[in-house]
């Protein structure tokens, strides 16, 4: 199949010095929301107690050890900004991504262990859950760096039980360990009760000689009062017999490697346990990635930072998606699947370093007269129409029949609405998508790069509506809610305007609540929201959205569950002809 | 030989990027139409030089309606 992808058809242009004068403010608006989103990240980073501290412990940092770590260049962090409850941290208390590991990719997760010294808090299982599920579905290893000291006792409530509990982390570990993913784990530090079973559930216990994993740490062991009560009498004995098991806690070295072997290995040093995780990285099953890649890998020929002059900040504002991908694939080449059937839509096959990716994603502008077909009315891009779902439909599941991993890029208002949408059957097509991701069992990524809006950010690989979305990007200038805020006021309060006008009364205080919605409905749809909610899982600089691509393709790529040999593939087949 | 630029909807032309005499390639932005809550961009449908513009920013326009003519 080598004269299919060798060279596959050039697209996009270079930017005119006209495009790019005539953007400059919009760049400089992105830039902003870009440093706005980094200072946060970097007040995540600084969360708990200063590096300094902990090192002067004899200890490293988690970000110390992922430093250490990971390959350098290939670190996409995920869940940066993640904090669904408000922690007062401002953190889940974990810090994970995408890296490679001694030249294989890796999912890799550590208790931030500047916070509470790594405790389970509020939001952190949501965000293990996640990390779980990118592995699962990527098919690639866990590896933990785990300090974890157990629930924070005064938010019990918050973290340990529930069907999306912490502890749900351990069945997970055993889901993965049962579906052939292996969860390696480099231990430190004190691990008590969840923190011991964070230790003990991985498949494999790389430990540092003062750790220790235990059912429970010194506080448990030293018992209930035994009056039901506290007094001074009690406070006494508690420091006595805490005094005596924080000088030796349960579950140490001695036990878990020289009596239950739990441990497979145990260093003298931070380096000494990371080095271990990166030999047996390389005895874990990962494909030559030269099996599975169509064509030699190559930079786009256009600089992905030409995305700040051809994305506009203005979310009414039209661009050319086609401008947009050429700035991500390889040499800017691709091969469209049915480019004159669902204009709004584009599908089609392209390399990411060398590997062969379906993309799909919206257009903007003005659709071709007489489309949609079956109304009078004109087409514009972003809504989705008959054809654009049919289309999708198709190129999706033939995407699952030729084992091709599947980038989406959302710039949606939703799905054609009225009875002649209704006609045309599109409330059963959305679903008919679904449907169809669902029978593909492909890895999918999805990229937000401006509105996902309605229906249309579940149908189009949205994290919401299937198994196969790895994980979503969102952009400086991505914004996500079932509507716009102003459409929403309207719907929400039409029938109260009519009323207060018909009965004479004031209309200014149902304004100013239109008002304040529309307002609100902004906020609650900023990047920055959006990834303190996890409705994506990173905001990315734009010129980063490659190099995600990139982990992802190859992670996709690294030891994949079904495979279809190169000759074999029929996508490249229909689209010629 | 003339060629005339449309508005594909109706809508408000809220800017207009070229001016009389200028040379276009096809694809060029030549007006911005605001319509259905969308800024989206009116291109030049072939190569050549504008020979009249028949709209200003802020006029609202129809379905069809001649915005420019190219020679």
């Amino acid at each position: 199949m080598r004269p299919y992808f060798e060279k596959m058809a050039e697209f996009g242009k270079p930017l005119t010095e006209k495009q790019i004068r005539a953007s400059e403010e919009s760049a400089k608006k992105i830039k902003e929301v870009e440093r706005s989103i980094e200072e946060a990240a970097e007040k995540v980073r600084n969360a708990g107690l200063p590096t300094e501290t902990i090192n002067a412990r004899g200890e490293w940092t988690v970000y110390q050890r992922l430093e250490y770590l990971v390959d350098p260049g290939t670190w996409c962090p995920l869940h940066t900004l993640f904090d669904p409850m408000d922690e007062e941290s401002g953190t889940t208390g974990v810090v994970d991504g995408l890296g490679k590991i001694s030249g294989r990719w890796a999912v890799i997760i550590g208790f931030d262990n500047k916070v509470l010294a790594g405790a389970w808090i509020a939001g952190q299982a949501e965000n293990i859950l996640r990390v779980t599920d990118l592995a699962k579905r990527l098919h690639v290893p866990l590896v933990w760096l785990v300090n974890c000291s157990g629930v924070k006792l005064t938010e019990q409530e918050k973290v340990y039980a529930n069907r999306r509990g912490n502890g749900t982390t351990f069945f997970r570990h055993a889901e993965l360990e049962k579906l052939g993913v292996p969860v390696l784990a480099g231990i430190w530090g004190t691990n008590p009760a969840g923190g011991g079973y964070q230790g003990i559930s991985p498949t494999l216990l790389i430990a540092h000689k003062n750790c220790n994993i235990a059912v429970g740490g010194g506080g448990i062991v030293s018992g209930m009062s035994p009056k039901g009560y506290f007094d001074l009498e009690g406070a006494e004995q508690i420091i006595e017999a805490t005094q005596k098991y924080k000088a030796v806690p349960p579950g140490r070295v001695e036990i878990h490697f020289n009596e239950t072997g739990f441990f497979k290995e145990v260093h003298e040093t931070e380096e000494g346990v990371l080095d271990s995780l990166k030999e047996w990285m390389k005895d874990l099953p990962a494909y030559n990635p030269r099996f599975f890649r169509v064509a030699e890998p190559k930079e786009p020929r256009y600089s992905p930072e030409d995305l700040y002059h051809l994305i506009p900040f203005n979310q009414k504002a039209s661009y050319r998606f086609e401008e947009v991908l050429a700035r991500l694939t390889d040499n800017s080449e691709h091969m469209e699947f049915k480019p004159d059937y669902g204009p709004e839509v584009y599908t089609g096959l392209a390399k990411i370093d060398g590997f062969l990716v379906g993309i799909i994603g919206n257009r903007q502008g003005f659709m071709p007269k007489g489309y949609p077909e079956y109304a009078p009315y004109p087409g514009i891009g972003g809504k989705l129409y008959r054809q654009g779902l049919i289309k999708m439909n198709e190129f999706v599941t033939l995407c699952g029949r030729d084992r091709l991993p599947i980038i989406w890029f959302q710039d949606t208002t939703g799905i054609d609405v009225g009875d002649l949408a209704e006609k045309a059957e599109l409330l059963g097509l959305g679903q008919s998508l679904i449907y169809s991701i669902e029978q593909t069992d492909v890895p999918m990524m999805l990229v937000v790069l401006r509105k996902g809006t309605a229906a249309a950010h579940y149908i189009m690989g949205g994290p919401t509506a299937n198994n196969h979305n790895a994980f979503t990007l969102g952009t400086a200038t991505t914004e996500i809610y079932v509507m716009h805020g102003e459409t929403a006021a309207v719907a929400a309060f039409s029938r109260r305007l009519v009323k207060e006008k018909e009965a004479g009364r004031p209309l200014e205080p149902v304004i100013e609540r239109m008002n304040a919605m529309a307002k609100q409905y902004y906020e609650k749809s900023r990047p920055a929201y959006c990834a303190k909610m996890g409705f994506v899982d990173e905001v990315v600089p734009l010129p980063a959205l490659r190099k995600y691509m990139v982990a992802f393709a190859g992670a996709a790529y690294q030891n994949p569950k079904s495979i279809c040999p190169h000759n074999h593939l029929m996508l490249p087949r229909i689209i010629k002809g | 030989m003339s060629t005339e630029v449309t508005a594909p909807m109706a809508g408000k032309i809220i800017e207009v990027k070229v001016g009389v005499g200028e040379e276009v390639q096809e694809d060029d932005e030549m007006f911005i139409l605001e319509a259905m809550k969308m800024e989206m961009p009116i291109v030049a449908p072939g190569s050549g030089t504008v020979k009249e513009i028949k709209v200003e920013a802020g006029q609202a326009v129809e379905a069809d309606q001649v915005l420019a003519v190219l020679e």
